[in-house]
């Protein structure tokens, strides 16, 4: 593939809102935490040129074209800004689309925020419009929810390999080990094997705590080129490799149920442009919507061959201090799961591990962190790969 | 003239963007499943599609395949979305059709147990509702 490498690529500063359910509107959500990404790359907001948002479900919250607003109440009103709608998978979409156009070298400096605000709806009215994210006239239609449609796969990864039940739950029970550590986090509760063996089932066979919860957050970050962050005295680290893929939007358009094509596509494109290999990452975030889907994302990633990411599970190698740890800021699961902001959340606690700004849950001698995230079931997914400097 | 012509092609794809969906529709109410076979290089693709995802070619011979399969995967949803909250519990299956590679996901009602339908339970469509595909287990099973 082309390789857009005109400039390189960094990240200046981060921030984010709490995870959870928040109380003011989505545009203040989205303006606060735009401000903390300014404030981290110790710039003025002049000095972005672009504003690249990522959002879902802004019409829960009276507020779409949430660009201009948020440009405007920065200062910064007549900065050119765009919306972008990727399901689950719109904050690293967005942060794609933005690193292309500073890689190209169309913009020297750009602000990247993506919010969510969907819990004033309740339960009934969140799962149904998400069930809009998968192909509705296959899935939604005939009564797929999204739990349901990674149930299904739940079932063929339970059928088809050495795994159980329990081995879904020792996933959410490590993230929200390393949520307690996250302040931002939206669940931070210890909990055990039996907590969600004995909650109830949503979609079997999965249950309650092996699903992310609905949050409201927004996440920012400040791209830039190389020349922009030594001009800034400031800590940066550098995007060295961003990639994409598609699947089948239906999981029946699918020859394997236990795989996500387009986590392999977008993991290939980005391994190759920052030409390495799954063994060299420290750390990554992946799209852990539900347990399964974490198992499956590793595996995808090339951390562990298929099957083998259960073995892992039980060796504890996923954990906080394992060799590979996964999720270290609580992933989905535990952090939270504001959808349009979740792509962009990864980013930041990646940002946060490579500047040494992670508090307890940072991991020591990091150099280079991995995010993953997609859209519904992996219909559409993104692939980030950092480098501290 | 031209602008005749045009109109005419606009109605013409129109009414054929509708009647794939109808058609696929009406094929599972009589059991069956509407597919489009490539005339180039034969793979069969759903009927929803456009251009051959093989070859990329886009002319096709619609062929109805039978309804009858195995369970590859499902769930039981208890927590449903909105309007399937009288069919709880119920079953969203992936079935793999036996005469072809591909595999149709639908909806089967009355399932309170996985192992009421394991995976590699035979299966056959039956119909098409407001709950999508409709499907059922085999008569042979019983
Ligand atoms: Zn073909």
């Amino acid at each position: 593939m082309q390789i857009f490498d005109v400039e390189t690529v960094c990240v200046l500063g981060a921030g984010s809102t709490k995870y959870g359910k928040l109380d003011d509107s989505i545009s203040d959500i989205a303006v606060k935490s735009s401000v903390s990404a300014i404030e981290s790359a110790n710039i003025k907001p002049q000095e972005i040129e672009a504003g690249y948002i990522s959002n879902v479900f802004g019409i829960a919250d009276k507020q779409v074209h949430l660009g201009p607003v948020i440009m405007s109440n920065l200062g910064i009103s007549e900065k050119p800004s765009l919306s972008i709608e990727s399901a689950c998978g719109s904050g690293s979409v967005s942060l794609r689309e933005a690193f292309a156009n500073v890689a190209a070298g169309f913009y020297n400096a750009v602000l990247v925020t993506g919010v969510e605000k969907v819990t004033q709806t309740g339960t009934e009215w969140t799962t149904t419009y998400f069930s809009y994210c998968s192909d509705f006239f296959y899935e939604g239609q005939a009564g797929a929810s999204f739990p349901g449609l990674f149930a299904s796969m739940a079932r063929a990864y339970l059928n088809e390999y050495d795994a159980t039940e329990e081995d879904f739950a020792s996933v959410a029970v490590k993230n929200h080990n390393n949520g307690l550590l996250n302040p931002k986090a939206h669940l931070r509760k210890k909990i055990t094997i039996e907590d969600v063996m004995n909650s109830p089932v949503v979609a079997s066979p999965l249950k309650l705590y092996d699903c992310c919860p609905f949050s409201d957050g927004a996440s920012s970050v400040i791209l830039c080129n190389e020349k922009f962050a030594k001009s800034h005295t400031k800590d940066y680290i550098k995007i060295i490799g961003s990639g994409r893929g598609g699947s089948p939007a239906a999981l029946q358009g699918r020859d394997h149920m236990t795989t996500i094509p387009s986590t392999k596509l977008a993991a290939q494109s980005a391994y190759k442009m920052a030409g390495i290999s799954p063994k060299d990452v420290d750390f990554a975030e992946v799209h852990d919507c539900f347990t399964i889907a974490e198992i499956v994302d590793s595996e995808d990633l090339g951390f562990f061959n298929k099957g083998e990411a259960i073995n892992a599970i039980r060796n504890k190698e996923t954990e906080l201090r394992g060799s590979i740890p996964i999720n270290p800021s609580g992933g989905l699961k535990s952090k939270g799961h504001p959808i349009g902001a979740t792509g962009v959340g990864q980013a930041v606690e990646t940002f946060d591990q490579l500047t040494g700004n992670a508090g307890e849950r940072t991991i020591k001698n990091a150099n280079i962190g991995l995010t993953h995230n997609f859209g519904a079931t992996g219909a559409s997914c993104a692939v980030h790969i950092f480098q501290s400097v | 003239m031209e602008l005749l012509v045009q109109v005419a092609q606009f109605i013409f794809f129109k009414v054929c963007d509708l009647s794939a969906k109808q058609e696929f529709i009406d094929a599972a109410k009589s059991g069956k499943i509407l597919a489009r076979q490539c005339k180039k290089c034969n793979d069969v693709n759903l009927a929803t599609v456009y251009f051959c995802r093989k070859c990329g070619n886009n002319q096709f011979e619609n062929i109805f395949i039978d309804g009858t399969g195995h369970i590859e995967t499902f769930t039981i949803i208890t927590v449903p979305p909105t309007g399937f909250e009288k069919y709880v519990p119920y079953a969203w299956v992936i079935m793999k059709l036996n005469d072809s590679k591909l595999r149709i996901s639908g909806f089967m009602s009355n399932v309170s147990k996985p192992n009421e339908i394991p995976i590699g339970t035979e299966v056959q469509i039956y119909g098409f509702d407001e709950r999508g595909v409709l499907i059922k287990k085999s008569k042979l099973c019983y």
